[in-house]
């Protein structure tokens, strides 16, 4: 046999052999079918139809880079229906539509789950936990369906679950992440997005929230119903909308808030009704409030929180009480340690770093617009100013103080490092500011220059 | 129309603006102010890490609309009868130029000496806070403004010549802007505040009304520049913004620009009807 022939033959087996391999495609339902407890399916790139139902204990599912199931817009895509079961790495997309149906990317039923490094996309609802206590749901990305938000699914809930870790998670074009009677969680370091409560709490005791970055929701954290919740280092900036809230409590107890940072909301801080007990607490400490249309409002009845060593910088309205009137029951300072406000104007006659004179809020406008919200819309215009300034002049319109804090500080304390601010582009920035300067310089320039076909007296 | 002419005037009035006191006083009074309120944002960003825009810009509109109607209406009121008083109008007039061509002139002049006013306080203002990072991140953001501020001088700037097309004397005229500075900054707002307040006016005729001052038009028009929505004016801006949705700018600007064309135009139909200039 010539050699050239003997070549090709051998060249046409191997690629036979490789394409044989190719066309028989890797079978997730057999292999599921197939998985006896504690084995590990290791997913192939590939695009694999859902809906797909794990129901082995002690399954390992683990995507390689390109491993996609995908639902095809019906139903859940990913359910786990068997305890202590890892999903990893894999990509799950395109649920169906359904809010009644409650349609997820990722359904988990089972207790101990543990859910990482999934990417779902196109989903209704992301990771939907029910009565799976004891779980773990670590760096996923979950990105919601373009719609309007009542019609949007939860990237995460958590129903009926406790003790769940969610940590690291990304979370987008949403609605909620929402934990129902769901106590003793931790949620860390994720990054909420674009949806309505960036973090919701219902009837969930026991919270810890550390170091979450909740930007540009319509509520940062809502709180409902719940009894103890510790806030540590969190970032909550830029919610906004009609009911636009940075931190809101509602019908909460023993809430210890420490270091967050709590920026350009519409309202940084909402307290209604929250403690609840007459024995509970809401204490908020260290945290830094800043740039908000209004720093903190409260509902007249709000008693016994406790406001120690805050930033308040530059809110448009430090404090808000809904509806108007005037705080009591409140403690704006601990052990004679009150908190920094940016608008007071005292002095510090002793050098104790705080204040002679107690900070009151008080202003015409605002207590007006309280009465009169409709009155907003006189923002910004320099006639509020004159009203203030009228009414300082003439006490006699001076409305009460609204709340007074007795000991407030002479300069703003350290406050805690959170990641995940965003910087302003310097270059742009410079250019645009340059620019101004330099069209200035082009019209005094041509009003300077002597025009040569004006022949008029000097 | 010969271009040539109108150029002429307008560079006649550009470096008559830079000899007008009231002018410098107030240009220099804006760039000053500008430059305080960049530098109070700056301690904060220092402070607190953040750069607080939002807030510098809500109080650069706040000195916008202050002061810019001032500047606008003053150089404005004192133009035509200023130019009457010392009788360089009629020695204008003597010469083989059309009325059209001198307004026009004059109007250019002003305006042009208002932008680089300013350009000159925005620019000042955007350069500190840009090198002490507290800059805008859109800075698209703060070019808008500038423009919109430049629109709001406009209007000042017509109702002014309007003003002095009316009168004879420049003291007089800037009067009578003087007196209409201080209704467009704080009479017009406390009165339909206190309208508001005695009426219990529903919220659609409210911002309606509104509409008629062109301060809170430029206003709402900055506001929804720099947040996309006009939450922070409360539920009146929060049902514009729902009522009329994407058409909201068109409205401010069809407004401002109302507001520009037409005070011009009867001063320039006064200037061209006057019999005794």
């Amino acid at each position: 046999m010539p050699r050239p022939l003997l070549l090709a033959i051998l060249l046409l087996t191997l690629l036979a052999s490789v394409t044989a391999a190719q066309s028989a495609p890797f079978d997730l339902a057999a292999a599921l079918a197939a998985a006896q407890p504690g084995d590990t399916i290791v997913v192939p790139p590939g695009v694999y139809a859902g809906p797909v139902v794990v129901d082995v204990p002690g399954l390992t599912l683990e995507g390689q880079e390109g491993a996609v199931i995908d639902g095809g817009g019906l139903g859940d895509v990913v359910t786990i229906t068997a305890p202590d079961v890892i999903l990893r790495g894999l990509t799950i997309r395109h649920s169906g539509k359904s809010l009644d149906q409650e349609h997820a990317g990722i359904t988990g039923k089972a207790p101990r789950l543990l859910i990482e490094n999934n990417q779902l996309e196109d989903v209704l609802f992301g990771i939907y936990l029910k009565e799976a206590p004891d779980s773990v749901l670590r760096s996923n990305r979950v990105t919601g369906m373009d719609l309007p938000i009542s019609r949007r699914g939860d990237g995460v809930r958590i129903w009926q679950s406790p003790g769940a870790l969610v940590e690291g998670n990304y979370v987008y074009d949403t609605r909620d992440v929402v934990m129902w009677f769901a106590s003793d969680a931790v949620l860390r370091g994720n990054v909420i997005e674009n949806g309505r409560y960036g973090l919701h709490f219902m009837f969930s005791d026991n919270q810890t929230v550390e170091e979450n970055i909740l930007r540009s929701n319509s509520v940062g954290a809502y709180l409902m119903y719940s009894r103890g919740l510790t806030m540590t280092n969190n970032l909550l900036l830029d919610n906004y909308g009609p009911s636009g809230y940075g931190v809101a409590l509602k019908d909460v107890d023993d809430v210890h808030a420490v270091g967050n940072r709590i920026v350009n909301n519409r309202v940084g801080i909402y307290v209604d009704n929250s403690p609840r007990e007459g024995d509970a607490f809401v204490i908020f400490e260290d945290n830094l409030t800043a740039y908000n249309e209004i720093g903190i409002e409260m509902l007249p009845s709000v008693s016994r929180n406790v406001y120690t060593n805050n930033i308040f910088q530059e809110n448009r309205e430090q404090v808000a009480i809904a509806g108007g009137g005037e705080l009591r029951g409140n403690d704006w300072a601990r052990a004679g340690w009150g908190n920094y406000w940016s608008d007071y104007a005292g002095f510090d006659a002793d050098g104790d770093l705080v204040g002679d004179l107690p900070y009151r809020s008080t202003s015409l406008y605002e207590n007006l617009m309280e009465k009169y919200p409709n009155l907003r819309l006189f923002q910004l215009s320099p006639a509020t100013d004159a009203l203030d300034l009228a009414a300082r002049a003439f006490p006699l319109f001076q409305p009460r103080a609204k709340m007074a804090d007795e000991f407030p500080l002479m300069t703003p304390p350290e406050p805690a490092a959170v990641p995940g601010v965003p910087e302003p582009p310097l270059l742009i920035n410079l250019a645009a500011a340059l620019g101004m300067l330099a069209l200035a310089g082009v019209v005094l320039f041509l009003g300077i220059r002597r025009p040569g076909a004006s022949r008029r007296n000097p | 129309m010969s271009l040539t002419t109108v150029w002429i005037l307008t560079q006649k009035e550009l470096r008559d603006a830079l000899r007008n006191r009231w002018f410098l006083l107030y240009a220099a009074a804006f760039a000053v102010l500008a430059l305080a309120f960049s530098y109070l944002a700056l301690a904060g960003a220092g402070m607190v890490g953040f750069a607080g825009f939002g807030r510098t810009a809500a109080s650069l509109i706040n000195l916008v609309l202050l002061i810019v109607p001032l500047m606008a209406l003053t150089v404005g009121a004192q133009s035509l009868a200023g130019e009457w008083e010392r009788g360089t109008l009629a020695y204008l007039l003597a010469q083989p130029v059309h009325r059209y061509e001198i307004f026009l002139g004059k109007y250019l002049g002003l305006a042009l000496s208002l932008l680089a006013a300013l350009a000159l306080g925005f620019g000042i203002s955007g350069l500190v806070m840009a090198i002490g990072g507290a800059g805008a991140t859109d800075p698209g953001q703060y070019l808008q403004l500038t423009w919109l501020a430049f629109l709001l001088s406009l209007a000042m700037l017509s109702v002014g010549f309007l003003v002095s097309s009316l009168t004879r004397r420049a003291s007089v005229a800037v009067g009578i802007g003087l007196f209409l500075w201080l209704i467009f900054v704080f009479l017009g707002d406390l009165g339909m505040m206190g309208t508001s307040m005695a009426l219990r006016v529903p919220i659609a005729n409210l911002f309606i009304m509104s509409l008629t001052n062109p301060l809170q038009v430029f206003k709402m028009a900055a506001i929804l520049d720099i947040r996309a929505t006009l939450d922070i004016l409360g539920p009146a801006g929060i049902y514009a913004v729902q009522r009329y949705g994407a058409a909201l700018l068109g409205i401010f600007l069809a407004v401002l620009a109302l507001w520009i064309v037409i005070p011009a135009l009867l001063a320039y139909l006064r200037l061209a009807t006057r019999g005794d200039w």
